[in-house]
């Protein structure tokens, strides 16, 4: 038989297509469940702040596929990780000749590919319900490479390293943390001092504005930038996730 | 040899010693059977040979190269079959296979066409295209048509045959020598002793994390030191006065085994036959030693070593 290990992005493919065949009676569902949240986000909110101006949409529209894309690397893939980890999938695919990173990148491109359907049609409702412009350039595509694979390697270096029922809490409790005090759907001026400045550092306010500014053309903070500290944070999570799945007992 | 073990002994936190310098070699075209009970340390060894465990000392090479060092060359030389049943849910065993033949390199043809022999062999070729059971035969067989489908030079197998049937755990036994007569080094973990006597070139008992023997099924049954056994059923529980000859092995209950010598056949024979006209026996039988009484002579039922 001809023998030739497989390449990385080759390895990638063949790790997306187990997920992808593993998940797929639920796939459609998962689609259907960001889709759900999609309206929820457009309509629901509605409810939560009577007085929806035209910034306030804004925020809204646009802070909602990078929510999602953020929830996805710090919780999903976390609990997905934890799950393989208990059922000895995580540590079968280890034992398989794949780069080190080859297992994490599948799983993210396998939920990327799940929330685009959802993110499509949140957009087109707010652009129907707020009458919001959208001026989408083609940084979304570096913009969302990063934001998913920094917060997915962060999440994956976390589930790798943290026992399943420990990754479980912590994913969950990042969750409300990144929703309730990051400046994802509504301005970073709304937040107390200190709580600014340790967002200037950490990566979630660059994330929302290169979604945001990506898909409409404004952005709070220079695009260079949120690019060059969003990069920055990502080959630094790679580094740690790539360190973390690599240590052994 | 193509795998060698040298003097490897790991520790886990909290100080449970898994491995007290064990010392193995495994040749390419060999079946070399790693026995023991539930926590000799064989599984612990195994993931120590698949680069996932760092042995606290000692080296492991496989074709000379070191893979305790390089863990990346230990993934591509050696395929896998875990304990636990193959973490393929929601995938047919065709899917799973491919999958896994194609991640270790195999050209997508190649890997079909060997996936079919495999699932034929196996008669899975009905259910091949149905997703794998969670656990049970069908499972694991899947497993060992993962490690099997694109042979690694290494071919490990953890507890292959647990939950298979009889039919089918006889063609898994002869894939399994296919592996090794393909140029394969195949190490074969169980508890199996009865099935691992037919199928190991040679063998290694552990216990406690130390290697208690090694060799060739027969040199191991010769260095007992009596070729033959008798078993006998009591008809009381009280043993009964034995003759000299008969090495008592073990008691249980009102079943006694004990070891016989050639040259003692005929007293043997003669005894017994005796002892259960005068109603001493209800039963017994005389048997060539098998590598149960090997295992069984090195291994006290509590996992200790003898």
């Amino acid at each position: 038989m001809r023998l030739r290990t497989a390449g990385f992005a080759r390895s990638v493919g063949l790790l997306f297509r187990w997920n992808a065949l593993r998940l797929r009676q639920v796939s459609l569902m998962l689609m259907m469940f960001q889709v759900v949240l999609g309206i929820g986000v457009i309509f629901g909110f509605a409810f939560l702040v009577p007085h929806i101006t035209p910034a306030v949409a804004l925020f809204f529209t646009t802070g909602a596929p990078a929510l999602v894309l953020i929830m996805l690397g710090i919780n999903i893939v976390p609990q997905e990780v934890a799950q393989a980890r208990i059922n000895g999938r995580y540590l079968y695919v280890s034992s398989l000749p794949v780069p080190r990173l080859a297992p994490m990148l599948a799983e993210v491109l396998y939920w990327v590919l799940i929330q685009l359907p959802g993110t499509v049609v949140t957009l087109l409702l707010a652009v129907l319900r707020f009458h919001i412009h959208l001026h989408i350039s083609l940084l979304v595509i570096p913009a969302v490479t990063l934001v998913s694979l920094t917060t997915a390697a962060l999440g994956y270096a976390l589930a790798v390293t943290a026992p399943p029922p420990v990754t479980s809490q912590l994913a969950s409790v990042l969750g409300i943390a990144v929703m309730l005090f990051s400046p994802i759907n509504f301005p970073l001026s709304r937040l107390p001092q200190w709580l600014q400045d340790v967002h200037h550092v950490l990566p979630i306010a660059y994330m929302a504005d290169l979604i945001r500014g990506t898909l409409t053309g404004h952005y709070d903070s220079a695009r260079t930038t949120a690019f060059a500290v969003l990069g920055a944070w990502c080959v630094g999570a790679l580094a740690l996730s790539s360190r973390a799945v690599s240590r052994r007992g | 040899m193509l795998l060698d073990v040298l003097d490897v002994t790991k520790t886990y936190r909290g100080g449970v010693r898994a491995n007290d310098g064990i010392s193995l070699g495994v040749d390419a075209g060999e079946v070399f059977g790693l026995l023991g009970p539930n926590g000799a340390g064989k599984t612990t060894l195994v993931h120590q040979v698949l680069g996932q465990l760092v042995p606290d000392s000692g080296t492991i090479e496989i074709e000379g190269s070191d893979v305790v060092a390089d863990p990346a060359l230990a993934r591509q030389l050696c395929s896998f079959q875990p304990q636990a049943a193959a973490p393929v849910e929601g995938l047919s065993p065709r899917q799973a296979i491919d999958i896994v033949g194609r991640i270790r390199g195999g050209a997508r043809d190649d890997v079909r066409r060997e996936a079919v022999r495999l699932l034929d062999a196996l008669d899975m070729t009905s259910i091949a295209d149905r997703p794998v059971p969670l656990s049970g035969g069908l499972a694991r067989l899947t497993g060992f048509c993962m490690a099997a489908v694109v042979p690694g030079r290494l071919v490990i197998l953890d507890e292959p045959t647990n939950d298979v049937d009889p039919l089918r755990r006889r063609a898994l036994w002869q894939l399994i020598r296919d592996l090794a007569d393909g140029g394969a080094a195949v190490l074969l973990v169980t508890h199996n002793v009865l099935e691992a006597e037919r199928c190991v070139d040679r063998l290694a008992i552990i216990g406690d994390g130390r290697l208690l023997a090694t060799g060739t099924p027969a040199a191991l049954k010769s260095g007992l030191g009596a070729p033959l056994r008798l078993e006998c059923t009591l008809e009381s529980p009280e043993p009964p006065d034995l003759p000299t000859w008969l090495t008592v092995v073990g008691m249980n209950g009102r079943r006694l085994i004990a070891h016989v010598q050639l040259s003692d056949v005929n007293e043997t024979m003669a005894w017994a036959t005796a002892a259960q006209d005068a109603r001493v026996l209800a039963e017994f039988a005389l048997t060539p030693a098998s590598l149960e009484d090997v295992y069984a002579a090195w291994i006290k039922p509590e996992g200790v070593a003898a």
